[in-house]
């Protein structure tokens, strides 16, 4: 019978946090150290863009579908973008089913204002006429493997998906709504491109990219969305604290090791090349 | 309001040359590739890409049945829990479980239980997740396969496999392996299921029209299909456990 491990036992987590004194990880890591990535864009035929991400051993598949509606009010020539996310009870004995609890919608509302105040997506391109249709855009995030981390590997996955985008250009004319023969792709629609990076605390260490053991024994985590040069968003969750000193170091931390991520995983050759 | 571009049924099914739309024989299935293993957290599992279908199944189980009042004191359980991701089809599906995902779920967990020996498991549960990310006709088929490579990858004991296939009718000709554009403007449709301890039909629905005559060709040709899928499962359990010689695996990428 798979060990169902919801509550750690002492002796793991002093092993756990006896290693991260001396800098090391379970699995070998330093203490900012990711593990690795693997990428794959436009894997699923049926939707409008895809990413098929893991991280260490966690998996997210996110597809992009899409909607014609009407703007809001206050923004008229707006495309609007949706990010939902399904811990499926397929990827970890720790998932339930039922409708989406708390875990998930964390997940999405982090990754989601990860990209909203980036400036990420050029919302304008996604207006087919003012006040009267614009897209709405669905990023549907589904977790195939949890082994931790399920923050950053969504705000990856959310990136490359939109960069993967083909979305059929729609235009209003005499007869309604028509399609053009083209299609809007990641390169007229991401402006930025923003990383979000989550640190875990045990104690007083702090450490990147916490796997599953790690994320179970975190008394806290904070996640850091990023763009080339700023700050766009921050995230404080579990019942700790972190002191100022600590928030000032990983803000510095995070647009370092963001840039080195960015580097490495060079994410704007996962663009679509169809027009 | 409509999406732009609309999801239109061609008139003909069958190309000048004979051939089916996406270039296949009558009795010709698509392209399938099948992986055990490919989720650490499960007990068990498999990844099946059939056609432009990709599916993955999880086996977690035998374990505590939730919520309690479920459990039975003479044998276990099985539960299955077919779902589609909102983005596998054209329009996006609702994501909450619909009728068609519940109905579907039942017939699976039905398909299966006879492989089983649920009695060695009284007060217990094995519970099957089918996460289908990508659909093109026949996922019931290509659950119910990758959902019974996952039940053997998590070693819990079977009676044999089962496999699936839909087999149909297509501009008045019989075919295998309905594709989604023949399935939904083809004529008739028959997914089919056997186990194979037996040799006995474990799923079967029907929907369309057929005379006596095309349902014992049906029956045929289906079979034939179904021990080539047979032959798939088979050998990629077996993948699992092959081991390389130092340096082979080198060679081969």
């Amino acid at each position: 019978m798979m060990n169902v491990k919801r509550i750690v036992s002492r002796i793991e987590k002093n092993y756990i946090l006896s290693n991260l004194r001396k800098e090391e990880r379970i699995d070998g890591r330093g203490l900012w150290e990711y593990r690795k990535f693997r990428i794959e864009s436009d894997t699923i035929s049926s939707a409008e863009g895809s990413a098929d991400v893991t991280l260490g051993d966690t998996r997210i598949i996110t597809g992009l579908k899409y909607d014609i509606g009407q703007p809001f009010p206050d923004l008229p020539n707006e495309g609007v973008c949706t990010v939902m996310a399904e811990l499926l009870p397929l990827a970890s004995p720790l998932f339930e089913r039922g409708p989406p609890d708390e875990q998930s919608i964390e997940l999405a509302r982090v990754v989601d204002r990860g990209i909203r105040h980036a400036d990420c997506i050029q919302t304008q391109k996604l207006c087919i006429k003012e006040k009267e249709a614009v897209y709405i855009l669905f990023l549907d995030m589904y977790v195939i493997n949890h082994d931790g981390n399920l923050i950053d590997t969504g705000g990856v996955s959310a990136i490359t998906t939109l960069l993967s985008a083909h979305l059929p250009e729609g235009i209003i004319g005499d007869n309604g709504l028509e399609w053009t023969g083209k299609y809007l792709t990641g390169d007229d629609l991401v402006n930025e491109l923003p990383l979000v990076l989550t640190y875990g605390k045990i104690d007083d260490i702090i450490f990147l990219d916490p796997n599953l053991p790690e994320e179970l024994v975190c008394e806290g985590k904070i996640s850091i969305s990023v763009t080339e040069k700023k700050i766009t968003s921050i995230q404080k969750s579990g019942a700790t604290t972190f002191s100022i000193d600590d928030i000032k170091m990983l803000g510095k931390k995070t647009l370092e090791i963001s840039q080195k991520l960015r580097k490495e995983l060079n994410l704007l050759q996962y663009k679509t090349s169809i027009k | 309001m409509p999406l732009i571009i609309k999801d239109e049924y061609p008139e003909k099914l069958f190309r000048e040359d004979g051939k089916r739309l996406d270039g296949r024989e009558l009795n010709e299935l698509r392209p399938i590739k099948m992986e055990v293993d490919v989720i650490k957290s499960a007990d068990g599992s498999a990844y099946l890409e059939w056609g432009n279908n990709k599916v993955f199944a999880a086996v977690y189980g035998p374990r505590e049945v939730h919520p309690h009042h479920l459990a039975k004191p003479d044998k276990g359980i099985l539960r299955v829990f077919y779902r589609m991701a909102t983005y596998s089809v054209f329009d996006r599906k609702r994501p909450a479980p619909g009728r068609r995902e519940k109905e579907i779920s039942m017939i699976i967990s039905d398909c299966l239980e006879p492989i089983l020996f649920l009695e060695l498991y009284p007060g217990t549960s094995f519970e099957v997740f089918i996460e289908v990310v990508d659909a093109d006709g026949g996922t019931r088929c290509a659950s119910i396969t990758a959902a019974a490579l996952a039940l053997a990858d998590a070693g819990i004991p079977m009676k044999s496999l089962v496999s699936a296939i839909a087999v149909g009718k297509i501009d008045g000709k019989q075919v295998v392996d309905l594709s989604g554009i023949e399935d939904k403007a083809g004529d008739a449709d028959l997914p089919i299921a056997i186990t194979w301890y037996n040799e006995e039909i474990s799923l079967l629905q029907f929907d369309g029209d057929m005379d006596l005559d095309e349902m014992t060709k049906f029956l045929d040709i289906a079979k034939d299909a179904l021990s080539k899928i047979h032959q798939i499962q088979l050998d990629s359990l077996k993948s699992k456990y092959i081991t390389l010689k130092e340096g082979e695996g080198e060679k081969k990428r």
